[in-house]
This record gives structure tokens, C-alpha cells and sequence, in this order.
């Protein structure tokens, strides 16, 4: 079993809980009165942990050209339409 | 599908195979239900803006660590059914319907969580029609349930066969389509939580 | 001589054809001519809306029995489809039988709307406006908060595609996935008994738009790809009867 845990998808998944704690300490921080940077980042890591997801879980690493295109792009707008939202609404 | 070849001199070719994970049917369902969601990830920003203090307010009255520990369990169940569709493919049919039970556990204590944690905002007043916050809060969190409601039935399906002789290669692909669904609602969770939880 | 199997593709496609029909006249009779998509608020008093019903007395009582003709096509266009869930089954037809149950509803809420119209339309001035906007309410309910046997039915009709023996299947499999999607996608019409405003209200954008853009764009999409799949099945069809006779 220890065998098939020897894939680059459990490192991507330390990564994750990684970033999942930087997330937590960066979102419940006191320490800056504004804390609209904080929260762009927040947003950044949550979508690179998408993308990471979508390539190592769903292996659209090794997906047809088009179909990763699909879910790189999907990533990348969502993560700018997004932070744009928040920093312009 | 594309085939790549890689010779060097002593050795055979290495072909490197691109490969639809499942089918090509099962994406236009996730990155479907990805856009759904994204438009309503939009829809909650849209409404802050509108309503900056109350959401501020309300928004700390919510539990963060209830969110960080359901982030935990799904990103534990989403590498167990890495497992489960690694172990089917060299046949250790034993460890894949254990790691799918492990992650269906995971689904379960999710569940749980949550349900405390609507008990906890309903006993305090604080429901969907409160505000507007609330309001999508209840709503987003709903419909991520709903799917991860779902995702569990899915678990189930795919422990059953994952205690079949062998697959055939439709069952293969919609073996990979429904893991690639749990995903899904791992990676809504992952923007879900900093969103609505701790974005501010 | 061997058994030939027919295949009526005139009577098949007509009864698809019913389909889009349906719709057409749902935006012809229910929009333009009585003025009911999108809904009326639920927000309105009952005086307003009860005006509403007097001024256009005439439009609603045509349009209603136009959509009372109509919206019967549900029972023919969702029978094609169940023909072919039975061809996608064996032996015992559990997905077929509970595709024709679910079917056989369907129209009975749909019709009960232009019906319910037609009863406050029959004399509008002389009722008291607070039961017009509860028969109003009730139509806008029966139109949205009954979506779970039409997702339901988009559930058995995805399963019947998943599990279709025959090669190459009668549906391409994506067809099924997109009935597993537009299930989920038509629930927010249940929000709205929560709501009197905003966007899960009866004229909302999550709990009416959305759910009415999925259900008559996923109604166009199965007339669509029913057509397509009567069409390989008549060429099949025709390929093996001369085969037989060779």
C-alpha cells in the first residue's frame, strides 16, 4: 500500500494541507488593520490548490491538450475574475 | 489520443499516452458545475460589496475551525480515492474498497460538522433569511452539501465495484469520472472555506 | 423469412417535433400574450396582482387554452424518449416503467397551471384579490417547487445512457452526463417558498431563470440528440433488413 502512495499526487497533497495552514494563519491573523491583501492571497493560494487538484487528483496532467486547456483556462479566469471582484465590488 | 515516442538507442520505445480521465460526457458535468459555482463565488463577492458591514459582522460569527477541519477531511478523503483508483488499476481490489470506505468516512464526518455547525447559526437566529449574508452562505454551503451528499452515493456505487472481477471499459470510465466528481467537491470546498469563512 | 423490426420515424420525430412545439407556445401564450414570464413578484399586494388578472382577462383565457392543448405534448415528446430507455434496458424495464410514471405526471402539473389561470380569469372582478394572489402563488409553485420528478426523470434517463447494452449505445454517453448535471441545476426552484424577494423568490434569477433557461434548453438539447439517435436507428434498421434479404 505504502507502494502506491509513492506518486508526485501525496506530495501535491502535503503541499495542500501546507497551504491550507498558510490560508488559515494568513486568514485569522490580527495583525493588519486592512486586510484586503491578506485576502487577495488567500484567494491566489485557494485557486493554485484548484489548479493543483484538477492536475495531480483528476491527472489532468496527463489529460488530450484541449481538455487541460479547459481546466487551465477555467482556473486562470476564475482566479482573476475573482480577485477582481473582491478588489473592485 | 496522442501518442508520443520516445526512443533511445538500446531501449524500446516509451510511448507516453494522453488520456481522457473517465469520459469526455463526465467533463462537461464538472467543469459545468465548476462555472455554476464560480458564477455564484461572483454573485457572493458582488452582494459584499454591496454590503461590507454586515457582511464583516456576520460573517464572524461563523466558526472558522469548523472550515479548516472540514478542509482536513476532505483533502484526506480526496487522497484515499487517489489510492482507491491506483490500487484498482493493479487489481488490489481489498485496498481500494477500504481507502473508498475511509473516504466515505471522511464525507460522513464532514456532514456531521456541518450539520452542527447550521444547528449552531439556526439556535442563534441566524438563518437564511436573516441577511444577505446568511442568505448565500446557506445557500452556497447547501449546494456544495448537496453534491458532497451525492459524492457519497457515488462512494458507495464505486465500493461495490470495486469488489468486481473486472471492469469493463465503460465501468472504467465512469469508475474514473465518479473519483474525478469527488475531487470536484474537494476542490469547491477549497475556494469555499477562504471565501465565505475568511476573506474579509 | 427473418422478423423485421419497424420503425415509424414519422410518427417518432412528430412526436419530438411536439416537444419544441411545447415550447414555442409557452413563449407565444404564457409571455407575450399573458404577460407571465417572467412571474409577477411575489412581492406584489394582492390588490395589484389581482388587477393584473382583470386588465388582461381576455389574453389570459386565450392563452390558457392554448397552453391547456400544448403543454399535453409533454405526455408524446416524453414517451419518444422512454421508447428508447427501453431499448436501452433488458428484460425487466424498470428504468422504462418509471420513466413512463414520472412522464405521465409531468403533464398533469403542467396543465393545472393555464387551467388555475383560467379559473381566476373566469371572473377576476368579483373575487376577493387576497385568494387570487393565493391561486397565483399556487400556480408559480406548481410551475417551480415541483422540479424533483422532472430531475428525478433526468436521473433515470442519464442511468438508462450509463447502462445501455447495445454498440454503439443509442445515446452518446455525454447526453447522460448532461441529465445528471441539469438535475442538480433545476433545484433552486425550491428556494422559493423561502423567499418573498431577491434572487430565490418565484421571479428570481436563481430560483426561476436559471432553473426554466436549463429545463427548456436541456428539452431542446434531447429533442436534438433524439432526433439524431431515430436517425442512426432507422439507417441500422434499414442496413440490417437489407441485409436479411440479400
Amino acid at each position: 500500500m505504502i507502494a502506491l502512495l509513492r506518486t508526485p499526487a501525496t506530495a501535491v497533497w502535503m503541499v495542500l494541507i501546507v497551504a491550507t495552514a498558510a490560508t488559515w494563519t494568513l486568514g485569522t491573523s490580527h495583525g493588519f488593520g486592512n486586510h484586503t491583501l491578506a485576502s487577495a492571497v488567500i484567494l491566489l493560494i485557494a485557486f493554485i490548490k484548484v489548479r493543483l487538484v484538477g492536475l495531480y487528483f483528476m491527472e489532468l496532467r496527463d489529460a488530450p491538450a484541449l481538455l487541460r486547456g479547459l481546466f487551465e483556462a477555467y482556473c486562470a479566469i476564475a482566479c482573476t475574475v475573482v480577485i477582481g471582484v473582491f478588489l473592485l465590488a | 489520443m496522442n501518442a508520443v515516442s520516445i526512443t533511445t538507442e538500446s531501449q524500446p520505445p516509451v510511448t507516453v499516452t494522453k488520456k481522457i480521465p473517465g469520459e469526455a460526457g463526465v467533463w462537461i458535468f464538472i467543469l459545468g458545475d465548476m462555472t455554476v459555482f464560480t458564477v455564484f463565488f461572483v454573485v457572493y463577492l458582488v452582494e459584499r460589496g454591496k454590503n461590507r458591514q454586515v457582511f464583516e459582522l456576520s460573517q464572524q460569527t461563523l466558526d472558522k475551525h469548523f472550515g479548516a477541519v472540514n478542509t482536513v477531511f476532505l483533502l484526506i478523503s480526496s487522497l484515499l480515492v487517489v489510492l482507491a483508483v491506483r490500487a484498482m488499476r493493479i487489481t488490489a481490489r481489498h485496498v481500494a474498497q477500504r481507502a473508498i470506505v475511509g473516504a466515505f468516512l471522511c464525507g460522513i464526518a464532514f456532514v456531521v460538522v456541518k450539520v452542527f455547525e447550521y444547528h449552531e447559526r439556526i439556535a442563534a437566529h441566524e438563518t437564511p433569511s436573516t441577511n444577505g449574508f446568511y442568505l448565500l452562505y446557506f445557500v452556497l454551503t447547501g449546494l456544495h452539501l448537496f453534491h458532497l451528499v451525492i459524492g457519497l452515493a457515488v462512494l458507495i456505487i464505486l465500493r461495490s465495484m470495486a469488489g468486481r472481477p473486472a471492469l469493463s471499459t465503460n465501468q472504467w470510465a465512469f469508475f474514473e469520472g465518479a473519483a474525478c466528481f469527488w475531487h470536484m467537491v474537494d476542490l469547491l470546498w477549497l475556494v469555499l472555506f477562504p471565501l465565505i469563512f475568511l476573506v474579509r | 423469412m427473418a422478423n423485421k423490426v419497424e420503425l415509424d420515424s414519422g410518427l417518432f420525430k412528430a412526436a419530438v417535433w411536439s416537444g419544441i412545439a411545447l415550447i414555442v407556445a409557452m413563449v407565444i401564450a404564457q409571455g407575450l400574450l399573458m404577460h407571465f414570464i417572467p412571474p409577477p413578484s411575489p412581492a406584489l399586494s394582492a390588490e395589484e396582482l389581482a388587477q393584473r388578472f382583470i386588465d388582461r382577462r381576455d389574453e389570459i383565457r386565450l392563452g390558457c387554452l392554448i397552453q391547456c392543448i400544448f403543454w399535453s405534448f409533454w405526455a408524446t415528446w416524453g414517451i419518444a424518449i422512454t421508447v428508447f430507455i427501453r431499448k436501452m434496458e433488458r428484460s425487466y424495464p424498470i428504468l422504462t416503467y418509471s420513466s413512463i410514471a414520472l412522464v405521465g405526471g409531468g403533464y398533469v402539473f403542467f396543465i393545472l397551471i393555464p387551467m388555475t389561470w383560467a379559473v381566476i380569469a373566469f371572473r377576476p372582478e368579483t373575487l376577493d384579490p387576497s385568494i387570487i394572489q393565493i391561486m397565483n402563488d399556487w400556480v408559480w409553485f406548481d410551475f417551480l417547487f415541483t422540479w424533483p420528478p422532472f430531475a428525478l426523470w433526468m436521473v433515470v434517463i442519464g442511468l438508462a445512457i450509463i447502462k445501455d447494452h447495445n454498440v454503439p449505445t443509442l445515446y452518446p454517453r455525454w447526453v447522460a452526463y448532461l441529465n445528471f448535471w441539469c438535475a442538480i441545476l433545476i433545484f433552486p426552484a425550491g428556494l422559493i417558498a423561502f423567499f418573498h424577494t431577491g434572487l430565490f423568490a418565484y421571479n428570481g434569477v436563481g430560483a426561476f431563470w436559471i432553473p426554466f433557461a436549463i429545463f427548456f434548453g436541456w428539452m431542446i438539447v434531447m429533442s436534438v440528440t433524439t432526433f439524431q439517435t431515430i436517425n442512426r436507428q432507422k439507417e441500422k434498421l434499414t442496413a440490417e433488413t437489407v441485409l436479411a434479404t440479400a
